[in-house]
């Protein structure tokens, strides 16, 4: 199996960074130059002060942009590391000038005044463009998880409209209704009646991005009758509503998501067809919708498995967020229970 | 001329069964309808029972469907499908010179197919040798279970049975007789069950972009990782995002990890 694995990502850069080495080694180069113009020490001399004061800033600098990790709220982070600069330039330029001697009262006064002019304008500006950075990169990032939600959320529609526009289930069931009308049946009527109900609740949902659970219920109802008539002997149902939960908002086709899934996978393959239970109830303020059918469970079911349920599942997500829930166990002695909740704020 | 002839009808739709009755009693007054079957397996059963000329087989019904049955008569019988809407099989029909109606069945149509028939019988032209297309139109319409790779898994916690989507996998541990598999429900909380299926058989089938194989006995989704630490001795230790445990990395393995 060939992997790669990403390394965790790097929120800032490290204290010596090569694009940050390089910056301070030009500044305090120039600054140094200018300095040996007008020391009485020798022009490389002056050159090695400044960058050793350059360093010494530069690692105070980087030092406080993660130390402390948490900072009070009197005190701001910038303000902390301009104070450590400024306390840094007098130390190091004292260090650098014992260790290298030689230098009169006049070199030390004009390197630190020079350093101290000089280096918390660099810092400042550092800063600043530090912080139009991370502005700038935030609002990118959220700009991308936006652009992704919405991709995926007309991904998952598109894939229920695709899922749902089955022509099989329309050309059975329309030879069914043919069938009835040919043979002068009294129930071709109530058939067409159901198929057009189907029809005309299920063609507009796909379009629109909630429904009320009545609906659903009326859709599925629709659809269990079809498929009832097609298979009378090997289908048997019963839907359960609690009038509370009738009200409640759900996204389109989430129940019958779950029915056709008992129907396709559950009752189809098996051929003793079995019973589909459809209960939908209110619970500690959540809207439980449970499918429970007796077909041939899990273990008939080997292919497609998932197609409808994994979409529904990906559109629940992008509804709720972590909120609602899509759980499918097995049932004794064979069967599927599928069971969907999602917080119910009470009636709209 | 027509003559007479017996015939099996296969459909798991009764109103469908008696619909295509009613159209041949129209189309061929004298043909019988010796049985009617309700499933691929009553089919076979009432084809040996009652030896037909004729089957009428719809290709989808429960437990076998018409092409696993038109095996089994071969060419004990003249062959005509019946399907609902199925480019594939429709398809494969008309290149393979087979019989076919097509749901809700038009009576022109079914009238073609009956003279064809009639002129069979009375030529006496044995069935069309169809062995080799049917075996593939057959695998073709097989439920196909590797398909796209896995995309739940069936494990039991208890007396529960848990389907679980892939996606919420965190990592697969090789027991003794099952793999033990780590997840995260939709509520968010880590759960665990087992499967009694190998790890050997599950990796076969997971997609190979989102698992790696870390360990003889362990794979991991690769989302769930939260980092890796390289241990003494060529091993590494993979901490997890949403979990305490710590998976082991060994030596064979460490090369997935190696500097990228």
């Amino acid at each position: 199996m060939a992997a790669s694995v990403m390394p965790p990502p790097v929120d800032n850069p490290r204290i010596f960074a090569w694009p940050r080495v390089r910056f301070t080694l030009i500044a305090a180069g120039i600054f140094g130059f200018l300095m040996g113009l007008h020391s009485t020490a020798s022009m490389p001399l002056d050159i090695v002060r400044s960058i050793f004061v350059g360093f010494a800033v530069l690692m105070m600098f980087g030092f406080f942009e993660h130390f402390p990790r948490r900072m009070p709220r009197w005190l701001p982070r910038t303000v902390l590391r301009l104070v450590s600069i400024a306390i840094i330039i007098p130390i190091s330029t004292g260090i650098v000038i014992a260790l290298t001697g030689g230098a009169t009262q006049h070199d030390f006064g004009m390197q630190l005044v020079g350093a101290l002019l000089f280096a918390p304008w660099i810092a400042i500006g550092t800063i600043l463009r530090q912080r139009d950075a991370f502005a700038r990169e935030q609002a990118l990032e959220f700009e991308l998880v936006r652009s992704e939600f919405e991709r995926r959320e007309s991904d998952a529609r598109l894939r229920l409209l695709q899922a749902q526009v089955e022509p099989h289930f329309l050309f059975n069931t329309l030879a069914n209704v043919q069938a009835l009308v040919d043979s002068g049946s009294p129930q071709a009527s109530k058939v067409l009646s159901s198929l057009i109900a189907y029809l005309r609740a299920a063609v507009p949902r796909m379009h629109s991005k909630s429904a009320t659970v009545e609906n659903e219920v009326e859709l599925v109802r629709a659809y269990l009758d079809l498929m009832q008539m097609r298979m009378p002997d090997r289908l048997k149902f019963a839907i359960h509503l609690e009038p509370a939960a009738a009200r409640q908002q759900c996204p389109p086709m989430t129940l019958l998501t779950l029915v056709e899934n008992a129907v396709r996978h559950g009752i189809d393959p098996g051929e003793a067809g079995g019973r589909i239970d459809v209960d939908i109830w209110i619970r500690d303020g959540r809207c439980v919708m449970r499918v429970t059918d007796t077909g041939v469970g899990f273990k008939g079911a080997n292919h497609g498995l998932g197609t409808g349920l994994a979409t529904l599942r990906e559109r629940l997500k992008l509804a709720y967020g972590g909120e609602a829930r899509l759980e499918l166990t097995e049932v004794a002695p064979h069967g599927v229970c599928a069971e969907v909740s999602f917080p119910a704020p009470g009636p709209a | 001329m027509t003559i007479a002839a017996t015939a099996l009808i296969a459909d798991d739709e009764p109103l469908l069964r008696e619909a295509l009755m009613r159209l041949l009693a129209a189309a061929w007054p004298e043909l019988r309808i010796v049985a009617e079957a309700r499933n691929g397996r009553e089919a076979i059963d009432l084809f040996t029972a009652h030896r037909p000329d004729i089957c009428f087989l719809d290709v989808q019904m429960p437990g076998k469907t018409g092409v696993e049955a038109a095996q089994h008569i071969g060419r004990g019988a003249h062959l005509v499908f019946v399907t609902a809407f199925d480019q594939y099989a429709v398809q494969a029909f008309a290149q393979g010179a087979l019989d076919y109606l097509v749901k809700p069945v038009e009576p022109a149509r079914l009238a073609e197919t009956v003279q064809r028939l009639q002129e069979r019988l009375r030529a006496s032209t044995p069935a069309l040798d169809t062995e080799a297309l049917l075996e593939q139109l057959a695998k073709a319409l097989r439920p196909a279970s590797a398909a796209g790779g896995l995309r739940w898994v069936r494990a039991s916690a208890g007396p529960t049975v848990h389907l679980i989507a892939v996606s919420d996998i965190d990592y697969l541990r090789a027991e003794e007789k099952y793999t033990q598999v780590a997840w995260h429900d939709d509520g968010g909380q880590p759960r665990e069950a087992v499967i009694r299926t190998p790890l050997k058989e599950l990796v076969a089938q997971l997609d190979a972009t989102e698992f790696a194989q870390v360990h003889r006995s362990v794979v991991v989704r690769l989302g769930a990782i939260s980092h890796i630490t390289r241990g003494e001795n060529e091993t590494a230790d993979i901490h997890l995002k949403r979990r305490p445990e710590v998976l082991p990395v060994s030596r064979s393995y460490l090369h997935l990890f190696r500097q990228m």
